[in-house]
């Protein structure tokens, strides 16, 4: 090792990786080791104990770890879609704009600023049966007598959780592509319109290639933390009613705290990792692809 | 003229269904957040009125009062839980962009080997789940006896934002001309006095903001803190909110008031910091 002098990024980078390496890839690693055991917190013992693969093969003949699993992976595909949808017309709304655009921004950044737990209890609150402001509403505009039992009902719960997501993540997404749409030089929209293109092929073709990068960062930085999710499904229904809208998130928080049962949860959660490493990798990979469109260089 | 006074009738129609949209989506994004500020002031029979109350017929500070007045009195200790998030979040989020600050000057300044891999590879280690974290760091943190202490939580959160305050701080030093820095060491600096001296405060408005999204991050984070935390020795504020609930009821009153004293910090945070954030987040997109 002699003369051996590691180089400065590598140095630079040190810190950040002992910090990431004992918090999360010790823990980690870990955690995939007591996978294979049938390791249950009330029973220290049981850590030592190796059971190959039969934690695993539990989770996967289990039908609700599917329905759990199936139902994750529909949360977010509607709601990042909604929130992908609804985040561009915001955005464009805004931008068009003549006065007051930078109160319009930040009060559009108003849902970004609720932590999910907030937005979990705002919202079980909003969608209660009987005090909700949405039943009230209903009810005094005449639409309905009843009271709908919106978290009660388990498609109605469903709905309500997209919702609570919806609202608070949209304006991740209004936000960059509107930063996008000021960025964007006017002349080649003015070229196509010279050119006869109608509104909505001017759109198709010279503004949404040209915006795309900044929604698949914010799809980036939305897969980053998908898991917020958890919050707010932990707080509105936690699960209910009778697990119908139980997530991959909540049902590891149940079998690791409550039955206890730390082996047979870290099995799960490792499908949760993977399936948020799936996610962001996808639209990683679509950022690069999106920003070499564009012409930019990597 | 017929024509001109049709094309003129549809402009001021599209001007008017501009403007209503726009309120629109704002009342949307705005009203669960006024619901809450109004609910906190009002007693909890206006509250559980049937059929509601629309118009609020009294507003008092009631909630906020017997919150602060501690234990036994319908108030938690929401000091403590202030305390806390603050002693957490702030140590947090200053080591965090310290690493960051080195982290991002490496990838935006140096070349090296497996750079995009590294980058992705730090991305990756923030998308594992707060819940599923919680699991081995639950089970490490109980063998060392660092559950309930800030300096678990602490290390937890440090962990939690150095792969987004790099992205940050990297777009940031990217946004800096390398030649600059150059001129400065061709002019006799030190590599390290160009970087204080040129590229950090020019660098400066974006890692504050890198830093004050760290801070709201530590601040709002639920999932970790749920679990490693036990008691007022280091429960946060995310975690006191379930103070207020209990089996079966839950007393919205109290939980909009304290809803009220967590969201304005982040308010006043983020309304400082927006404008850069989005320079942040976006500056690699167009110029690479």
């Amino acid at each position: 090792m002699k003369g051996f002098k590691p180089s400065a990024p590598i140095l630079l980078l040190l810190p950040a990786f002992v910090v990431l390496a004992a918090v999360v890839l010790v823990p980690l690693l870990l955690s995939l080791y007591s996978s294979f055991t049938p390791f249950r917190l009330t029973r220290p013992e049981t850590f030592f104990v190796l059971i190959g693969f039969r934690n695993y093969v539990s989770i996967l003949s289990n039908p609700d770890f599917w329905y759990a699993f199936g139902r994750t992976v529909l949360l977010l595909t509607v709601a990042l879609n909604l929130e992908m949808l609804l985040g561009l017309g915001l955005a464009m709304l805004v931008e068009k704009a003549t006065r007051g655009q930078r109160i319009l921004r930040t009060l559009m950044m108003f849902p970004m600023m609720f932590s999910p737990i907030l937005v979990g209890f705002q919202f079980k609150f909003m969608f209660n049966d009987n005090i909700g402001l949405v039943n009230n509403a209903l009810q005094s505009f005449g639409i309905t007598q009843d009271a709908i039992p919106w978290l009660i009902e388990s498609h109605l719960a469903f709905t309500a959780i997209t919702i609570a997501e919806v609202w608070s993540s949209t304006s991740i997404f209004a936000i960059l592509i509107l930063a996008g749409l000021l960025a964007m030089p006017k002349e080649p929209i003015e070229a196509a319109r010279v050119d006869g293109c109608t509104p909505w092929q001017t759109f198709r073709y010279v503004t949404w290639p040209f915006v795309m990068p900044f929604a698949y960062i914010a799809m980036t930085i939305r897969s980053l933390d998908v898991a917020r999710a958890y919050d707010i499904v932990k707080i509105m229904t936690d699960g209910g009613p009778a697990g119908r809208t139980e997530l991959l998130w909540t049902l590891v928080g149940r079998t690791a705290y409550s039955d206890a049962r730390m082996g047979l949860a870290n099995a799960m959660a490792y499908f949760s990792i993977l399936l948020s490493i799936a996610f962001t990798v996808y639209f990683y990979n679509k950022l690069a692809a999106a920003r070499a469109q564009i012409g930019a260089e990597w | 003229m017929d024509e001109n006074a049709s094309a003129r009738l549809t402009r001021r129609a599209l001007t008017v269904a501009h403007r209503v949209g726009l309120f629109l989506a704002m009342l949307l994004i705005c009203l669960p957040g006024i619901w809450i500020v109004l609910s906190s002031l009002r007693p909890t029979v206006e509250i559980m009125a049937k059929p509601p109350v629309w118009v609020p017929q009294q507003l008092s500070f009631d909630a906020y009062i017997a919150m602060f007045s501690g234990i036994g009195k319908g108030g938690i200790p929401v000091l403590d839980y202030f305390r806390n998030s603050l002693i957490i979040s702030v140590t947090s989020t200053v080591i965090a962009v310290a690493i960051g600050m080195a982290g991002g000057y490496a990838f935006a300044r140096y070349r090296f080997r497996g750079k995009s891999g590294m980058f992705l590879g730090l991305m990756l280690t923030r998308t594992v789940p707060g819940i599923a974290m919680s699991l081995p760091l639950f089970f490490v943190y109980a063998r060392l006896g660092i559950i309930d202490t800030h300096f678990g939580m602490i290390l937890a959160y440090v962990a939690l934002n150095i792969p987004f305050t790099i992205w940050l701080i990297d777009g940031f030093f990217r946004q800096v001309p390398k030649d600059l820095a150059e001129a400065a060491q061709i002019d006799g600096c030190t590599r390290w006095q160009a970087f204080w001296q040129v590229e950090f405060p020019l660098a400066r408005p974006g890692i504050a903001s890198a830093a004050i999204f760290a801070f709201l991050t530590c601040w709002n984070e639920f999932a970790l803190a749920s679990q490693l935390t036990r008691s007022v020795n280091s429960k946060t504020l995310p975690v006191g909110l379930l103070d207020y609930t209990a089996e079966f009821t839950i007393d919205w009153r109290g939980m909009c008031a304290l809803a009220v004293v967590m969201i304005i910090p982040a308010l006043t945070l983020t309304y400082i910091v927006q404008k850069h954030l989005v320079g942040g987040l976006t500056s690699g997109a167009v110029k690479g």
